[in-house]
């Protein structure tokens, strides 16, 4: 594999969580390698440490051990600030309860992570306006995030993520809080958008979302148990 | 971003009606306090900064020495101004003030009683820069009988300021020309409606005393300039050389038993030393200027610590806002910036706020405090700075604990549905709501010492009767007055109301004469400093004085006029004599026997122990007119002396007043301090348990889930509400214990300040602990009383 192409790689990565006397591990070492535009689904049992991962691979969290580098760059002693400037430069995050602010409304949500990154007025409108109009929300971007539906929250949640033209999108059960339409909808976007060049990583307990993916990776007790190209996906896109 | 920062901090503020109105008028009320408290410190603290010279001028007071007993005066004697000339040639200026009595002062018809009338040189305006509307400072009181008045004065006799420059204001027997008009402005030691040309006093008064070189004879307030600051310290060490070549050999020449020091005074510093007796002005205590100014930065502290404890109990609720904005790339600096900029917000609303309540509590303030701030006080450059300061105090110091602890949350832990922090570090919150009581606490219990106190002063046996004594003044300078003193005397004692009546030079709480007495002890004559009190014959029966031993003065010994004292039991204590009776004391013009004894009586504040005093006896003199009158049919008994008065003295203007005000007058100062002590301990309890409610309505909030299940499981509504209940008692239960000590510690030094104080008794801590614990515990039972009648199954299905 050309290391050019790899967006992440990690090195028998660990995360050790010390409670009191109690030391949990919830990574066990984990060797992950994820390439420009790959569409990668992580599953697993119940607290075999999927979000702990995924905190990793997106900067909110660092590991206890082991090597971590994104596009090349070794971040395990990068400071808090570096990551931050990184996460806002490169990185979307999409989360299961959708996380977004209550005090501000959706357009405002969404244009959020343009404000950090200095962007002008009129550039933040006109990104913000693109991205609620990809993700089918733009009328109702005045309305605060308790006045949506959940899908329309999770979509306005992917906007943000996508506001910036991040890299990478990180998205932890992006469709668990969802029914299975509206769960639907939010895969179809997520593919669209690494149709469109965005390497995507993401948690799930769904096979059929895991379906979407091209890869699938399998976590078990903190270690990467197997590693499954997607036949389906390979095989549709080969078509 | 400072938009969008600006648009999530008001529709927080919007969201949280609750908390944001404590908050606000929280700190609003303790802005405003900080606001007036600066005012009045700022006041206090300007005295004499209006002279020009200020900082090189020093006031020259004295130590006299004898047999281990030290007074200390603001006077020094006459003849150390020319002394001083002649030996120091870096003084730029040597000037001395004289008190002249109180006295009539007539322009045509009018006529006024008119006090704070100082004798000064013309060489006093050049140490003291006073503003001329009218005249030149420079020459105006350079001839005898010229007078120099103030803008008020001014306007009292001739109706303008252009009008006075060349009138004539007439004092029995003297005729002063106007010379010059000052304007009223600023604070000064030196209270002065006039300024007289001292060279008509010491043509005048070419008496024994002022004439000779006698260096005991304190009567002068003597002000020199300096030509430069660095100057003062050799000066006042070159003046123990002065004394040693004037002062010592005049002492050894007249067989004196004391010795003399002079001690400098810094201008600025006069207002508040406390130290030297009969100054021109009672000297204010700089400990009321650090208890206000303390005070009010307490009221500042506690609503502060409202805006923290409520920020960072409820910071669960911003808990995710922080997480995601640092999901998106927001660096911990920003969002430290964020919060402060909303504390910022909220303290700049609270300024707003508390401007309007200044506003609406200036008059009020005014009346209680007897100064004159305007509404539009605020416009000061000085006050702008202070609200400047305070803003940026509240901004950034009280949100830095919020703002720093929010922006700490780790993005991973906030963002977990099913795992928000809780609200903050409990222990911290927990140790400030005791500071925050603690203060409460000390702020009551001093209200309540005070307020004994005073009551205590006010009540105590003082050795003679206060109550129903009547004073009229009668003004100096005029012999006529006196001539009708007997005639009045006798027709105010045919109205059956009036009991008795007495002419005295002198009376309680007014600043005594000082005088030499020389008294024989053990075949001896020993030279003591005495007060001295002139009075007529009816003055100790008057007055309700015991006489212990002796004899009054009667009409029936011809020899009582020159030949005859009457002293205090201190007196003889004083003296050491056993005997007192008999004993030989001279004093001034009198080569007398002691003929009586009276009991200890308190002359001055309770502040002093008991001063010994002469009882010395006059006929008729300028001073004051005493009378004792029954209660019934006030109103009538001083109309009849009002007329009584006016056909004896048709010309002079009648003033009165009651011994018992104008003796607690001298407590003003505590009187003052009891008033803002009340009100502020009033305000730290009411922002505390604003900040308790707000505390308690969290708690309610955040345990309504497990009070939901307690309910479901039986518990009742009052173990519910006790349950909620304790934490918070705990605490105020331990700020109690904090702050006695403290309030113990300082209300005694506090009483220390009197000679007579009432005990720091256990029920003052008692009755204030409980009051505080019961205010709080009704403060929280509210909420906890909501919470407890609250629908269970609503609880818990809202989780
Ligand atoms: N902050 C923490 N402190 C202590 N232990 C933790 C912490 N976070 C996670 N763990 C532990 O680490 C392990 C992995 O947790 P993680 O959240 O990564 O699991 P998960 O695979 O995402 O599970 P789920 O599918 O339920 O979301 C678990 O055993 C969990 O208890
Ligand atoms: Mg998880």
């Amino acid at each position: 594999m050309n290391k050019e192409e790899l967006i992440i790689e990690t090195e028998n990565l660990q995360k050790k969580y010390i409670t009191d006397t109690v030391e949990t591990t919830a990574l066990a070492g984990v060797d992950l390698k994820i390439k420009k535009g790959e569409f990668v689904a992580i599953m697993g049992p119940s607290g075999c440490g999927k979000s702990t991962l995924l905190n990793i691979l997106g900067m909110l969290d660092s590991p206890s051990s082991g090597a971590f580098r994104f596009l090349g760059q070794d971040i395990s002693k990068a400071t808090e600030r570096q990551r931050a400037k990184l996460r806002k430069e490169n990185l979307g995050f999409v989360f299961q309860s959708f996380n977004l602010i209550d005090e501000l409304t959706v357009e405002e949500n969404i244009a959020l992570p343009l404000a950090y990154l200095g962007v002008s007025k009129a550039d933040t409108e006109k990104k913000a306006r693109e991205a609620m109009e990809r993700m089918g929300i733009a009328h109702r971007r005045n309305h605060f995030p308790q006045q949506l539906s959940g899908g329309q929250q999770q979509r306005a949640a992917i906007a943000r993520a996508t506001v910036s033209n991040p890299s990478l999108i990180l998205a932890d059960e992006p469709t668990g809080n969802l029914d299975s339409v509206h769960g639907r909808e939010v895969m179809s976007l997520l593919s669209e958008l690494n149709e469109a060049g965005t390497t995507v990583v993401m948690v799930t307990h769904s096979p059929s979302d895991a379906e979407y993916a091209h890869r699938i990776v399998n976590l078990f007790d903190g270690q990467i148990v197997t590693e499954n190209l997607n036949v389906r996906r390979h095989a549709t896109e080969l078509l | 971003m400072l938009q969008n920062y600006f648009k999530i901090a008001i529709r927080n503020i919007v969201r949280n009606k609750v908390y944001s109105a404590i908050n606000i008028v929280g700190l609003a009320i303790g802005i405003s306090a900080c606001i007036l408290i600066f005012l009045y410190v700022q006041d206090e603290l300007s005295y004499e900064s209006h002279f020009d010279k200020a900082d090189r001028i020093v006031r020259i007071a004295s130590e006299i020495k004898n047999e281990g007993q030290i007074d200390r005066f603001a006077l020094s004697p006459p003849v150390l101004a020319p002394n001083l000339i002649q030996d120091f040639p870096e003084l730029e200026h040597v000037t001395q003030l004289l008190e002249a009595q109180k006295q009539t002062i007539w322009y045509k018809e009018k006529s006024f009683n008119e006090d704070n009338l100082l004798y000064a040189d013309s060489s006093f305006f050049d140490i003291f820069n006073y503003e001329f509307i009218a005249g030149d400072p420079g020459t105006a009181l350079h001839e005898p009988n010229t007078i120099v008045i103030s803008e008020t004065m001014a306007q009292k006799y001739f109706g303008s300021v252009d009008k006075a420059l060349g009138e004539v204001l007439t004092f029995n027997p003297d005729l002063y020309h106007v010379t010059g008009v000052f304007r009223d402005k600023g604070h000064s030691h030196i209270k002065a409606n006039a300024f007289l040309a001292r060279s008509t006093f010491d043509r005048q008064r070419q008496d024994v005393l002022t004439g000779t070189n006698h260096w005991f004879n304190m009567n002068r307030y003597t002000y020199v300039l300096l030509k430069d600051t660095s100057q003062i310290q050799p000066f006042q060490d070159k003046l123990k050389a002065f004394v040693a070549t004037h002062v010592t050999p005049w002492i050894k020449e007249n067989n004196l038993n004391a010795s003399m020091t002079f001690i400098l005074q810094p201008l600025s510093s006069i207002h508040f030393d406390t130290v030297y007796r009969d100054d021109i002005t009672p000297a204010g205590n700089i400990n009321y200027v650090y208890i206000f100014a303390a005070v009010a930065v307490f009221l500042l502290l506690i609503a502060s610590i409202n805006y923290m404890n409520l920020t960072t109990a409820r910071s669960a609720k911003r808990a995710k806002e922080v997480g995601l904005r640092k999901v998106v790339g927001a660096y911990r600096s920003q969002i430290i910036s964020q919060f402060m900029g909303e504390s910022l917000l909220i303290t700049l609303v609270s300024v707003l706020l508390a401007l309007a309540l200044v506003q609406i509590m200036i008059p009020m303030f005014n009346t209680f405090t007897g100064k004159q701030f305007e509404s539009g006080f605020f416009l000061q450059k000085e006050v702008l700075l202070a609200l400047l300061a305070i803003v940026v105090f509240i901004g950034v110091v009280a949100s830095s604990y919020p703002a720093i602890f929010l922006s700490g949350f780790k993005p991973v832990d906030v963002l977990k549905t099913d795992k928000a922090p809780k609200g903050g570090n409990a222990i911290l919150r927990k140790t400030l709501v005791v500071v925050q009581f603690a203060i409460s606490l000390i702020m009551i219990i001093g209200t309540i010492v005070v307020f004994n106190q005073m009551h205590f002063l006010k009540n105590r046996d003082l050795g003679f009767n206060k109550e129903q004594v009547l004073v009229i003044e009668i003004p100096f300078g005029d012999s006529t007055l006196i001539q009708q003193i007997p005639g009045i005397k006798h027709e105010l004692l045919s109205n059956p109301n009036i009991e008795q009546v007495s002419n005295a030079q002198d009376i309680p709480a007014e600043s005594l004469n000082n005088l030499l007495v020389f008294a024989e002890k053990d075949g001896k004559t020993l030279q003591n400093s005495m007060n001295v009190m002139f009075v007529d014959y009816d003055f100790i029966d008057a007055m309700g004085i015991e006489l212990k031993e002796g004899r009054n003065y009667s009409k029936d010994y011809q020899t009582d006029l020159k030949g005859a004292l009457v002293i205090n039991e201190a007196a003889a204590r004083k003296m050491e004599w056993q005997e007192p009776i008999g004993k030989r004391l001279e004093l001034l013009d009198r080569d007398a026997k002691v003929i009586g004894v009276v009991k200890d009586f308190n002359v001055k504040s309770l502040h002093t122990n008991i001063e010994p005093i002469i009882l010395a006896l006059v006929l008729e003199s300028p001073g004051y007119l005493l009378m004792r009158i029954k209660p019934q049919n006030m109103a009538s008994t001083i109309s009849f002396i009002e007329n009584k008065w006016r056909s004896h003295y048709p010309k002079h203007p009648m003033e009165y007043f009651f011994m018992d005000e104008f003796f607690d007058k001298q407590y003003r100062a505590e009187e003052k301090m009891l008033t803002i002590f009340g009100y502020f301990a009033g305000l730290t309890i009411f922002i505390a348990c604003l900040g308790l409610f707000g505390l308690a309505s969290f708690t309610a909030e955040q345990r309504t889930k497990e009070i939901g299940i307690r309910k479901v499981l039986g518990s009742s509504v009052s173990g519910i509400v006790i349950l909620l209940s304790m934490n918070f008692a705990l605490l105020v239960l331990i700020s109690i214990v904090l702050a006695i000590p403290i309030a113990w510690y300082g209300m005694n030094k506090w009483l220390q300040d009197f000679a007579y104080r009432v005990e720091l008794s256990w029920w003052i801590f008692a009755v204030a602990g409980l009051g505080a614990m019961v205010i709080a515990l009704l403060t929280i039972s509210y909420q906890a009383l909501k919470a407890a009648i609250a629908d269970p199954v609503r609880a818990l299905r809202s989780e």
